[in-house]
C-alpha cells in the first residue's frame, strides 16, 4: 500500500527563442524537455525577465526604484522583500569593491551625455558628486530613504544579471537540463549542449561590433562582460565610456572589456564591472576573487586566466 | 570561575570573494528543485485487457476499466486517486497447473484509492486510503508518507508507513470472516548524482498475520505469519545524444515463506518528433519456491492430486500453488504514447509475459508445471486541465 517514490521525466530536442528586454536582444535556448513544457517554461522565463525589468526600471514612473528616487530628501519608502534583497546586495557590492560599485552613481549620467560627445566641466561634476554615496542611503526595517533631494539609486548595474539568474532558476526548476539564458550578452548556462559539449560564447571585439574577439567555452555557470563599447563617445583619440568612477565622476579607461566566468550571472557581472572600475589593478582584483576571466586592455591585448578561450 | 571563549577570528577572505555569498542571498537566483505541487490537474481513463494461457488453453481473462485523476489544490496541495473495476472470468487450477481440475470463476473486483499530498519547502507529506471489494474478499488500507529534501534538493529521503486490513469470506465457506492484517514500512533515498543520473534505493518491510491460505485450492495450508523484506535500486540515465532516458532497476526480496526473488528490469523512453514517445521494456523475474510448496510429482498409482511420497495430512503447511513454485519469468513490451497539443495524450501498451520453471535462477526450478503465458493490452487517454 505504501507507494514507491517515483523518479523521472521524459525529454527531447531543443528550441531557441529570441526576444527583446533590458534594452537589448535576448535569447533562450532550451533542450531536454517535452515541447509543451519547453514552451510553457520559456514563456514563464521571458515573463520573469519582463517582470524584473518593469519592477526595477528607473524609466518607469511606477517602479519601486522611481518611487524611492522621487521621495529623495523626503519620506521613507517601504520596500518588499525582493527590493530589500537587492538593496542588501548593493551594500555587499559596495563593500566588496571598496566603494567603487555604487548604485547611487547613476546621477553622474546627468553630466555625461554620450550623444553630444562632450566632456563635462569639473564644476559640473563637482555639483553632482556630493549626491553620490551609498553610505548615505538610510535603511531601517524594510524601508529605505535617500537623504537628499536629487539623489538616485539605480539597479541597472546588476538588474540584467539578476533577471538572467531568476529566469535560469525557473528553467532549471522546470526540469531544463540543457540550454542557456542570454540577456544582452550576459549569459547564464543551464547545462551543456544536448550532446554534452560546452556552449561556445562569443566575446565581442570592443572596437569592431561585427567581430568576435574570442570564443569562450562554458558548460555551466555564467559569463558576463563589462565593456567600454556599450555607451561611449570618442574625443581626441580618447574613449569616454559609461562606466564611471563614483569618486571622480570620470569614465574608466584601463580596459576595453572584462569578461568573467562565475556560478551566477550577478557574480560574473559584478566582478567584471568592479574589475573595470579598479582600472590598473583590475586583474589583481580578479585574481583575489579567484574567478576565471578574459580581458582586453586599452591597447587591445588579451589577458586571460583559467578560461577555455579559442 | 567563568570561562570565556577566545574571540573567534574573522575568516580572512578577500573582499572580492564576498560577492558570491552576497549573491546567493538574492531571492530566486538558484534553482530550488523542490518537489512542487502540480500546476495542472489530470483526468484519464484506462482500459486493461489481460488474458493468460496454459497448456494451450485459456485460463483467466481480466477486463479492467479504470479512471485516474490528479487535482492541484490551492498551489500547495494535491489530491490524486483512481477507481478500477476488474471483471475476472475463467478458470484457475485447483492444484499445480492442471486445467482439468480447474475451478470456474466469474468475479468482479471494485477498487479505489485516494491520496492527499501537502507540498512544503522541505519536502512533502501525504496520507492515503484505499479499498478493494470482491464478493469473497475485502481490503481496506491506510498510509502516511513523508519526504524530506536537503537544501540543495539533490537528496531526498522517503519514509512510509501503511496498514491494511483484509476480510476473507470464501463461497465454499471453508473459513468464515477470516482476517489478514499487514503493516508496511518504506525507507528510501533518491539522489541526483549528475544532471543526467538519478539513483534511488528503497528498503521495504511488510509484516502480516492472518489467513494466507488459498481457500479454493486442494491441499493448501499456509503459515499465518508472513514477513516480507525487499531492497531495490533504480538508476535513471538520460542520454543527451538521443534525448532518451534509460530506467534500470534491480530488486531483491525474501520472505518468511523462504521465497527469494530477484527482479531485473530495464525500460528505455525515447521521445520522437510530433509528440510521439516509444518505450520498450524488458523484465526478468525469478523466485525460489516457498518451503512448503510441493512439486507436481504425483503418486504413480493414484495420480493427481495425490503426491508421490507425501501422505495427505502429514505436513503442517503445504501448497501446490504455482505462484509459490520456483520459476523464472520474462516480460517484454512496448508502450507507444502520443501527445496531442498541450492537453491531450494517449497511450497503448502491449506486454507479453512468459513463465517457466526451467527459467529459474535458483537450481532447476519447480518440476512438472506447464509454462504460463499472458498478454496485457492497455489503452489510456488523458486530459490535462
Amino acid at each position: 500500500m505504501v507507494a514507491q517514490p517515483t523518479i523521472d521525466a521524459t525529454r527531447d530536442a531543443g528550441m531557441t527563442v529570441e526576444f527583446n528586454a533590458m534594452g537589448g536582444p535576448c535569447e533562450l535556448r532550451l533542450a531536454g524537455l517535452p515541447a509543451d513544457s519547453a514552451n510553457r517554461l520559456a514563456r514563464a522565463a521571458i515573463e520573469e525577465v519582463h517582470r524584473v525589468e518593469a519592477k526595477f526600471s528607473r524609466y518607469r514612473a511606477d517602479s519601486i526604484v522611481s518611487r524611492i528616487n522621487a521621495a529623495a530628501g523626503g519620506k521613507w519608502i517601504a520596500c518588499d522583500d525582493e527590493t530589500n534583497a537587492l538593496l542588501d546586495y548593493s551594500d555587499a557590492m559596495h563593500a566588496a569593491s571598496d566603494g567603487l560599485f555604487d548604485v547611487t552613481s547613476g546621477i553622474l549620467r546627468r553630466a555625461w551625455d554620450f550623444d553630444r560627445s562632450s566632456v563635462p566641466s569639473a564644476a559640473r561634476l563637482a555639483e553632482l558628486l556630493p549626491l553620490v554615496g551609498w553610505t548615505r542611503v538610510q535603511r531601517r526595517s524594510g524601508e529605505v530613504r535617500l537623504p537628499e533631494r536629487g539623489m538616485e539609486i539605480d539597479f541597472g548595474g546588476f538588474g540584467k544579471e539578476y533577471a538572467a539568474d531568476r529566469a535560469a532558476a525557473l528553467l532549471l526548476d522546470g526540469g531544463a537540463l540543457y540550454g542557456l539564458v542570454s540577456l544582452g550578452g550576459d549569459v547564464r548556462v543551464l547545462g551543456p549542449r544536448p550532446d554534452g559539449r560546452p556552449w561556445s560564447i562569443g566575446i565581442q571585439d570592443p572596437r569592431d561590433p561585427g567581430r568576435i574577439a574570442a570564443h569562450i567555452e562554458v558548460i555551466e555557470g555564467a559569463l558576463a562582460t563589462s565593456g567600454d563599447y556599450e555607451r561611449y563617445f570618442d574625443l581626441d583619440g580618447q574613449r569616454y565610456c559609461h562606466i564611471l568612477d563614483p569618486h571622480s565622476g570620470m569614465p574608466v579607461a584601463a580596459w576595453r572589456s572584462v569578461s568573467v566566468l562565475a556560478p551566477l550571472t550577478v557574480v560574473a557581472g559584478g566582478h567584471a564591472t568592479v574589475a573595470m572600475l579598479k582600472q590598473a589593478i583590475g586583474l589583481n582584483y580578479l585574481d583575489s576573487a579567484g574567478v576565471p576571466y578574459f580581458s582586453i586592455d586599452a591597447g587591445g591585448h588579451f589577458h586571460y586566466k583559467n578560461i577555455g578561450k579559442h | 570561575m567563568q570561562l570565556t571563549r577566545p574571540p573567534k577570528r574573522a575568516e580572512e577572505k578577500p573582499k572580492a570573494a564576498l560577492m558570491l555569498a552576497a549573491a546567493l542571498a538574492l531571492p530566486g537566483v538558484l534553482p530550488a528543485r523542490a518537489e512542487t505541487a502540480p500546476e495542472y490537474g489530470m483526468i484519464g481513463v484506462r482500459y486493461l485487457h489481460y488474458l493468460d494461457e496454459q497448456s494451450g488453453l485459456r485460463r483467466i481473462t481480466v477486463n479492467s476499466p479504470s479512471l485516474v485523476f490528479l487535482a492541484p489544490i490551492a498551489g500547495e496541495w494535491s489530491l490524486e486517486g483512481g477507481l478500477t473495476t476488474d471483471n475476472v472470468s475463467g478458470a484457475s487450477p485447483r492444484y499445480h497447473t492442471l486445467v482439468a481440475g480447474a475451478s470456474k470463476m466469474n468475479d468482479r473486483r471494485r477498487a479505489g484509492d485516494l491520496r492527499l499530498t501537502r507540498y512544503l519547502p522541505w519536502g512533502t507529506l501525504a496520507v492515503g486510503a484505499a479499498y478493494s471489494v470482491e464478493h469473497d474478499y475485502g481490503s481496506k488500507a491506510l498510509s502516511v508518507q513523508a519526504s524530506v529534501s536537503t537544501e540543495d534538493k539533490n537528496t531526498t529521503l522517503h519514509f512510509g508507513l501503511g496498514g491494511a486490513n483484509d476480510t476473507i469470506n470464501p463461497v465454499n465457506t471453508v473459513v468464515v470472516n477470516e482476517k489478514k492484517r499487514t503493516t508496511d514500512l518504506l525507507l528510501g533515498v533518491t539522489r541526483v548524482v549528475t544532471r543526467k543520473d538519478i539513483v534511488q534505493f528503497n528498503l521495504t518491510q511488510s509484516a502480516g498475520h492472518g489467513y494466507y491460505t488459498d481457500p479454493y485450492k486442494t491441499f493448501d495450508t499456509r503459515p499465518r505469519e508472513r514477513i516480507h523484506n525487499a531492497v531495490s535500486g533504480k538508476w535513471n540515465h538520460h542520454f543527451s545524444g538521443s534525448g532518451g532516458t534509460s530506467r534500470l532497476s534491480y530488486r531483491f526480496s525474501s520472505d518468511s515463506f523462504k521465497t527469494r526473488a530477484h527482479t531485473f528490469s530495464e525500460e528505455y523512453v525515447q521521445p520522437l518528433p510530433e509528440g510521439w514517445t516509444l518505450t520498450p521494456s524488458l523484465r526478468y523475474y525469478s523466485q525460489s519456491a516457498a518451503n512448503f510448496y510441493v512439486d507436481a510429482v504425483y503418486d504413480p498409482v493414484l495420480g493427481p492430486p495425490f503426491l508421490a511420497g507425501i501422505r495427505p495430512g502429514s505436513r503442517q503447511y503445504i501448497s501446490m500453488d504455482q505462484r509459490l513454485s520456483a520459476f523464472g519469468a520474462v516480460t517484454y513490451g512496448i508502450k507507444i504514447a502520443r501527445q496531442f497539443g498541450p492537453d491531450w495524450s494517449a497511450e497503448v501498451k502491449l506486454d507479453r509475459y512468459e513463465q517457466r520453471g526451467s527459467w529459474a535462477m535458483f537450481g532447476n526450478g519447480s518440476k512438472g508445471l506447464d509454462n504460463l503465458t499472458a498478454n496485457f493490452v492497455q489503452i489510456g487517454l488523458y486530459r490535462r486541465w
